[in-house]
């Protein structure tokens, strides 16, 4: 009785869920402002068969791999150390991996404009030690941008896989060694199989973070390195293409829905074991 | 069973037909209780019996499916727990944890609109009454589980409740606390004269304290009635089984009798024939168990209607007969020890 | 540090490398007395700090995405705490349908939302974009305050507010005497982590943006774009000092790793 009472509660955030996000959202696919919803959808089918348009959805989709893996590879066994260490360093040093969160992407991607910029510090270094002869072009480049959001999102696979490998008991990993196993054994038998759920939630947030992230692409990919968030400013902010943009809004929604479920699966699959 | 006979005057609070579904679940099933009037009740029973749900329908959290609630002569079936005036004490004490103690206690009276220099009074006099006096300026953190149980009491009883609840109140105290606050929950009982209804799923806590014990299971009322009655004359094979009566010999006439391991003696005499009303079946020992004090014998005993059941023996180690397993005896208890229950159903 | 893991312990250091290398080179450059973001600077200085705060573009966005950021995080908490409650004490059917609609905002990118909330309410309904941008925030926001301030109401001991209740108090009384205390440490979570969300975000800002009101990362974004010097590193350290500070606050109070990593150290 009481209970259901309180379902009024739930009425301004409906509200605000509803008009703010939900509709905007449906009426933006379907009936941008001049555009029919058979405009939309045309312009979807020709995105999916142009090369130009094909190139970008797979720079996108190819980077974000290139990031996901990259962030579990180093994510995962920093978590490791920092969740299995009795210093007391290992909060400091978990703060400072959480800490750049709290940081804009602006400030975040700045920094590597002075690394890797021509006359920056890592071209500077390389033409100082006889590498090279004059300064090399970094910026703008796939790897400019895999080191942007590699840094922009190795902090959250930090945290996702922490959180995983908190809650193993690490008597586990003792009780291994007791029982034969070395080091890498351990880890690879019974630290990784039972934080599988954390590397899954990890590389679902850097993925979908990765093929929807603007500002590194654009500081650090500029007109180059062409990708779906960058298109999707240019259509709806430059050259006012509502159904272009609408389009590359739906390939993005999809692409990250579909890796969201794809992992629930996987992290379903994972709990009934 | 009937009601407890030393009950007089105008029962505390009354459950007539009352039914609690949670969805096809039923918790309560159609019970009839009277809570006399400055008395301690217990609800006695395993988990999922319905002892809890009785009772937050009985301090308003919960609105019966069916049925109806009176407290003090008023129908209270639908009335919000604020406006009951009843005093709750929570398994998990629930004090609240950003105030002192006494603001804990104040609580209620502040809610009651009761003045500053009265309320103060109140609440020393409701903290002396648990011996906590001397804590009333602590957080609940700083206490151990003890303190904070007499603390969730003294809030309760502050409110001068017309009926005083207790939930489980004792579970989360050790051994040696928890038989310490039976007697001082008693003691708190008595000198404020409060009705009181404690729930339990300990049988010897229901014993020592109820002065009315009501039985349930399955969401209905087994029995109910005063200890001594109930540990005596158990109504059915769950509440022997519940009160510690093990053995359970089907009489050959679609009936068994109980009998408690501690009254029931093995000695290596043969069986007696002619018993009329006693108990005398012949046996063989399976085990023997020594405990300092007792020792406890494990049988299997012939049964009058043929048929072979596993009986316990509770004996004082003291004059104990020397036996080991496959030893021939007899056991046997006097009639006045022996309980006559339907058949299990 | 000598480890017996030389693999993970390798790994670990180049991760930290990635992390917070980028940041170092940006303090450096902050100092330098030069006007390019050459390295190694050509000689120190503080002048472009004095630049940074003199330059009002940026200290006009400053005061924007402040404003922003605060009026967001309250309306989300203002909103996100009567639905954290209804989902956690209300006995509603459905409840984990109710709380994955009500975090869907969470999982739809920013850009998206962005992209539908500027055509629908900019271009077809010609709002202004402070309004627009507003509720922009407040929808991102949302998901946080009902989650973070859900989660305090889950590990709240639900006798307590019994209790209350049965000490006279009514519903109304009982929320603002006993839950509403108890949720201090989640709402002030959840209003820091909306407020540092809402200051940062760029997806949202950047599409919602006019010149009368603009955001400072927004702004910061396209000074980068045009010219090159090293007003914007001096920028960064001042917004990377008001975070440690924010930082040390949080740790102070509820706990860092637990506000913003959602780690219970």
């Amino acid at each position: 009785m009481r209970g259901r009472r309180l379902a009024w509660l739930l009425v301004p955030g409906l509200v605000l869920l509803l008009a703010g996000f939900l509709i905007p959202s449906v009426i933006m696919v379907f009936a941008p402002p001049d555009t029919a919803a058979a405009e939309v959808f045309a312009r979807l089918a020709q995105m999916l068969t142009d090369p130009y348009d094909l190139a970008i959805i797979g720079r996108t989709l190819g980077l974000g791999l290139i990031v996901t893996i990259a962030c579990v590879v180093l994510g995962f066994p920093t978590a490791y150390l920092l969740a299995r260490s009795s210093s007391r360093w290992s909060g400091v040093l978990l703060a400072i991996a959480i800490f750049p969160l709290l940081l804009s992407s602006v400030v975040r991607t700045f920094g590597w404009l002075v690394v890797l910029g021509s006359q920056g510090a890592l071209a500077q270094a390389l033409v100082a030690l006889g590498v090279v002869s004059e300064a090399p072009q970094l910026l703008y480049t796939p790897l400019a941008i895999v080191l942007g959001l590699l840094q922009l999102f190795l902090p959250l696979a930090i945290v996702a896989c922490y959180s995983a490998l908190a809650q193993v008991d690490a008597s586990l990993d003792d009780a291994a060694r007791g029982l034969g196993a070395g080091r890498a054994r351990t880890f690879w038998t019974i630290v990784v199989p039972l934080s599988w759920p954390g590397v899954v939630v990890a590389a679902t947030l850097v993925f979908a973070g990765s093929v929807t992230a603007y500002t590194t692409p654009y500081l650090l990919g500029g007109s180059r390195q062409r990708m779906l968030s960058t298109q999707l400013y240019t259509y709806s902010s430059t050259t006012i293409d509502w159904a272009a943009a609408s389009s590359i809004a739906m390939v993005m929604t999809v692409l990250v829905f579909a890796v969201s479920a794809i992992s629930s699966l996987i992290g379903r699959k994972a709990r009934v074991e | 069973m009937s009601a407890s006979t030393t009950q007089t005057g105008t029962p505390a609070a009354q459950f007539r037909a009352v039914t609690q579904k949670f969805g096809d679940f039923t918790a309560v099933d159609a019970i009839d209780l009277d809570i006399p009037d400055g008395k301690l009740t217990t609800l006695l029973g395993p988990s999922g019996c319905g002892k809890t749900t009785s009772l937050r329908m009985l301090a308003g959290y919960l609105t019966p499916t069916s049925g109806t609630i009176t407290i003090r002569g008023r129908d209270s079936t639908r009335i919000p727990p604020e406006k009951r005036n009843l005093g709750m004490v929570f398994q998990s004490y629930a004090l609240f944890p950003h105030m002192s103690v006494a603001d804990n206690v104040a609580y209620g009276l502040k809610l009651r609109k009761v003045e500053s220099a009265e309320r103060t009074r109140r609440v020393t006099e409701a903290l002396e009454m648990v011996g906590l006096g001397h804590l009333a300026g602590s957080r609940p953190k700083q206490l151990s589980g003890g303190q904070q149980q007499r603390v969730a009491v003294a809030r309760a009883i502050a409110i001068r409740p017309d009926l005083l609840l207790l939930d489980e109140p004792l579970s989360n105290l050790d051994a040696r606390l928890r038989l310490q606050m039976r007697s001082e929950i008693r003691r708190i009982q008595s000198e404020t004269g409060l009705s009181v209804v404690l729930v339990t799923h300990d049988q010897d806590e229901a014993l020592e304290m109820s002065d009315q014990m009501v039985l349930m299971k399955d969401g209905r009322i087994q029995q109910q009635g005063a200890p001594h009655e109930v540990f005596a004359a158990p109504a059915n094979h769950f509440v022997a089984e519940f009160l510690g009566y093990e053995n359970f010999i089907p009489d050959g006439h679609g009936a068994e009798l109980t009998v408690r391991p501690e009254h029931l003696v093995v000695t290596t005499e043969a069986p007696q024939t002619d018993t009329t009303g006693a108990l005398s079946l012949a046996a063989t020992v399976l085990d023997v168990a020594y405990r300092g004090v007792d020792v406890l014998i494990t049988v299997e005993a012939a049964t009058p209607g043929g048929e072979t059941v596993r009986l316990l023996s509770d004996t004082r180690a003291a004059g104990a007969p020397d036996l080991r397993a496959g030893d021939r005896v007899s056991v046997q208890a006097p009639e006045a020890h022996l309980v006559r229950l339907p058949l299990k159903s | 540090m000598r480890s017996r893991r030389p693999v993970v312990a390798s790994l670990a250091v180049l991760g930290y490398v990635v992390m917070i290398v980028p940041l170092v080179f940006i303090v450096i450059t902050a100092f330098t007395s030069g006007s390019t973001l050459r390295f190694p600077p050509e000689g120190w200085s503080l002048r472009w700090f004095s630049e940074a705060l003199a330059y009002k573009p940026f200290m006009t966005s400053l005061v924007s995405s402040l404003q922003l950021a605060v009026l967001s995080a309250v309306f989300a908490l203002l909103l996100g705490v009567p639905v954290a409650l209804a989902i956690h004490r209300g006995r509603l059917p459905g409840r984990s349908l109710l709380e994955g609609l009500f975090l869907s905002p969470l999982i739809v990118p920013e850009l998206v939302v962005g992209l539908a909330l500027y055509q629908q309410f900019m271009i077809g309904l010609d709002l202004d974009n402070l309004s627009t941008l507003l509720i922009g925030h407040t929808v991102l926001m949302f998901p946080y305050a009902v989650r973070v301030t859900g989660a305090s109401l889950a590990l709240m001991d639900p006798a307590v507010e019994d209790a209350a209740r049965g000490l006279g108090a009514s519903p109304l009384r009982t929320f603002f005497t006993v839950t509403l205390p108890l949720l201090r440490p989640g709402l002030f979570s959840a209003g820091l982590l909306s407020f540092i969300t809402s200051f940062n975000n760029v997806p949202l800002s950047l599409l919602l943006q006019s010149r009368d009101f603009r955001t400072l990362p927004v702004t910061m974004l396209d000074y980068v774009q045009q010219n090159y010097t090293p007003i914007v590193a001096s920028t960064s350290v001042l917004i990377l000092a008001g975070t440690v500070v924010i930082a040390i606050i949080a740790e102070r109070t509820v706990g860092f790793a637990k506000i913003f990593g959602g780690i219970n150290a």
